[in-house]
């Protein structure tokens, strides 16, 4: 009798002590959310898991639940999340999303404390810009980066002769190249060169770079203030658009088809391509592919880029707000876990790491257009409907709209959204 | 029957209906009130909503863009709703005279797009109208109608006829299920007996076999108005409304504005109007149908 009393008393004290001991530990762990768009491999578990292992080994007082976003119906998900106040806690997207929207409509928490002067000494000046809104509030903190180029059939283009109006061994050329190239193409007989596809907003950034650069215009002024899409140099290179020979305005089309296109031999170039198409196209193309630099006058192209990284939301948890912070930290500053980290999204880091993907002779030739990225300048007001304008500005080209008379109502209806 | 017996049993019958009547009322009628309430409001997210009184409808009928969608809506109505009567009629009653198996063929093989995903059938009509290898230029081209490719769906002067065409192959699947059901209930002894008085087929038809299928044609009417006015999955997919706005309808135009620039109450309102178009169409039918 007395030996069950003892068994009791003991195992009713183990019970206790077991679950004391479970309160405890749930006390010292705080539970984090992290959402993140398929920026590369960030969008896949099997890659993100191990991330995430690590740095919960690191940090065991900190467990991270992940949920994975597209592009397609992420913005639709965090935005329910932010209006019934279930936004997660740490979210990795790009500057036009964390700063340009969120950051904007003040769910997003400073992260200023993680900008330190160590850390925008060894951040690139266009991505320390692009991560902070224009009174220098810091929404995000960058993770990798690379820049938006634009790519050529070189098989046709050796066929055609317009091999020698570019420049092989630094991948740019100058707009005279490129008109010359694209004529060649033509006379050739290649009908369709390339499209500036216009069916919707998907891959925009290559019609908006190709403008831009060919005469050196700018989409906004450098404050990130006003869109000058209006401006001489960008009317210009819009008229010699629409002017030439094998270019189509296509609005029937949108960057994802005109890559399709360019990868089943249809067209000759591609204006929406990085390095992450040819890594998934590689199997369907059966020629060479040279990725280029956007032409210009100048020689010195301005690329857009994707600036992706990490953004704590606002949920009113000091305690989660660190742990968020924490994280971020651990992702993009350790030294071990920065290259990994920066390895899943397939892109390059924001900071000199060295050559991460040494022995990668596709990763090191695409390197190279990192040092063309140009102003990121989506983080300007009015930008969902100033992207809406800009395709519907170009159907209206493609349909024998005055390029001025487009220009100016672009400019018109943009500038109106920057102001409200 | 005692008092105490209609009491519980219709208290049983409220008891019965109260699941149904909660979801009812939680997502359809708070909803609907919602949105009526909120087209009076400039609202959008994580901010006060502002009262603007009739802000919102008053700027409406200054959008161009909205009254481009709204035109670009009715003709959609205006061609597609009669061609889908008169077309699924036409099919059923051919399809009603059929044998057994081969009839039952006939009704699967036009019900199949309607049962198929949208997304799918769009895909594939997405790659009919392809521009650069699509089969309608490689058959016109061959057939020596077109000279050089037609951009089907990038060219305002044919997407909205593309986007009706798709919508028709789509609508007609539900209509000719329906006829046929509906022809089959005809009072047979009332065909036979005009045939025997020497009515002619068309006779038949408008005499005996119309005013019977009637309240079918009805249902049918009112259906595929309403589809029409929504038709916003073909826009989304195949051309975002453009080009040049040409085949913006009003629903997509209450997504671009609602879910794009997070203009709810001018998406509400948009709706709300819609929902008005749709109620008055659909009683002017009803009455119509009642007149006859």
């Amino acid at each position: 009798m007395r030996l069950r009393r003892i068994l009791a008393l003991a195992m009713t004290g183990a019970m206790v002590l077991s679950a004391a001991a479970v309160t405890a530990n749930a006390e010292e762990t705080t539970d984090i959310t992290l959402w993140t768009y398929p920026v590369g491999n960030w969008g896949d578990s099997a890659a993100v898991d191990g991330l995430i292992a690590s740095f919960e080994e690191a940090h065991p007082e900190i467990h991270v639940s992940v949920e994975y976003l597209d592009y397609t119906n992420g913005d639709d998900q965090v935005n329910t999340a932010i209006e019934g106040g279930e936004a997660p806690d740490v979210i990795l997207e790009g500057p036009e999303r964390l700063v340009a929207n969120w950051g904007a409509k003040g769910v997003m928490v400073d992260l200023s404390d993680l900008w330190t002067d160590e850390a925008k000494e060894a951040i690139y000046d266009s991505v320390e810009a692009a991560c902070q809104n224009n009174d220098g509030v810091f929404y995000e903190y960058p993770l990798c980066m690379t820049a938006h180029t634009m790519a050529v059939n070189r098989d046709l283009f050796e066929a055609a002769d317009a091999l020698q109006y570019l420049d092989e061994e630094t991948h740019t050329w100058t707009t005279e190249g490129f008109i010359n190239a694209v004529q060649a193409l033509y006379d050739y007989g290649q009908e369709n060169v390339a499209a500036v596809f216009c069916g919707g907003q998907g891959g925009d950034q290559g019609t908006r770079a190709l403008v831009n650069n060919l005469y050196g215009g700018t989409f906004t002024d450098a404050e990130h203030t006003k869109y000058t899409a209006d401006s001489p140099e960008n009317i210009k290179a819009l008229e010699l658009l629409a002017g030439m020979d094998g270019i189509n305005f296509d609005a029937s089309i949108v960057g994802g088809d005109e890559i399709n296109l360019f990868v089943n031999g249809t067209l000759a170039m591609a204006f929406c391509w990085n390095v992450a198409q040819e890594k998934t196209n590689a199997d369907l193309v059966d020629f060479d592919i040279l990725p280029m630099a956007f032409p210009t006058e100048s020689g010195d192209p301005q690329l857009c880029g994707g600036i992706w990284g990490f953004g704590v939301f606002d949920n009113g948890d000091e305690a989660r707000i660190e742990a968020a912070k924490t994280f971020i930290d651990f992702m993009a500053n350790d030294e071990t876990q920065v290259v990994e980290a920066v390895k899943v999204s397939s892109y390059w880091p924001v900071k000199d790491l060295g050559n991460i993907y040494e022995g990668d002779d596709l990763m090191t030739e695409y390197a190279a257009f990192v040092q063309y990225l140009g102003d990121y300048y989506q983080v300007v007001p009015g930008w969902a409907e100033a992207r809406t304008a800009w395709w519907n500005m170009l159907q209206q080209i493609g349909s024998g709209t005055d390029v001025t008379t487009a220009v100016a109502e672009f400019s018109e209806t943009a500038n109106a959204a920057a102001a409200q | 029957m005692s008092r105490a017996l209609v009491r519980r049993e219709t208290v049983s019958g409220y008891l019965f209906m109260l699941p149904c009547l909660i979801f009812f009322l939680g997502f359809v009628i708070y909803p609907m009130v919602q949105c009526i309430v909120t087209s009076f409001f400039d609202s959008t997210m994580n901010r006060d909503d502002i009262f603007i009184g009739l802000g919102n409808y008053a700027e409406l009928f200054q959008d161009k863009i909205f009254l481009g969608a709204l035109r670009n809506t009715v003709i959609i109505v205006i061609v597609s709703v009669p061609v889908v009567c008169i077309f699924s009629l036409w099919v059923s009653s051919v399809l009603y005279d059929l044998s057994g198996p081969l009839c039952s063929l006939f009704r699967c093989v036009f019900y199949l797009p309607v049962v198929t995903g949208s997304v799918a059938v769009t895909v594939v009509w997405k790659w009919m109208f392809n521009n650069y290898y699509g089969i309608f230029n490689y058959l016109g081209k061959n057939a020596g109608l077109i000279d050089k490719n037609i951009n089907w769906l990038g060219d305002e002067r044919f997407a909205l006829g593309c986007i009706i065409l798709i919508l028709l192959t789509t609508s007609v699947g539900q209509p000719i299920v329906l006829y046929v059901s509906a022809l089959g209930n005809v009072d047979q002894a009332l065909v036979e007996a005009a045939e025997v008085d020497g009515a002619t087929r068309l006779q038949v038809f408008w005499k005996i076999k119309w005013p019977q299928i009637k309240p079918t044609t009805l249902y049918i009417l009112v259906i595929t108005t309403i589809n029409s006015f929504q038709c916003f999955a073909l826009i989304q997919l195949l051309t975002s409304g453009g080009p040049n706005h040409s085949t913006d309808t009003i629903m997509y135009y209450i997504y671009y504005n609602a879910f794009k620039l997070y203009r709810y109450g001018y998406g509400n309102a948009m709706g709300v109007v819609l929902a008005i178009i749709i109620a008055v169409l659909s009683a002017i039918q009803f009455k119509a149908s009642k007149s006859d």
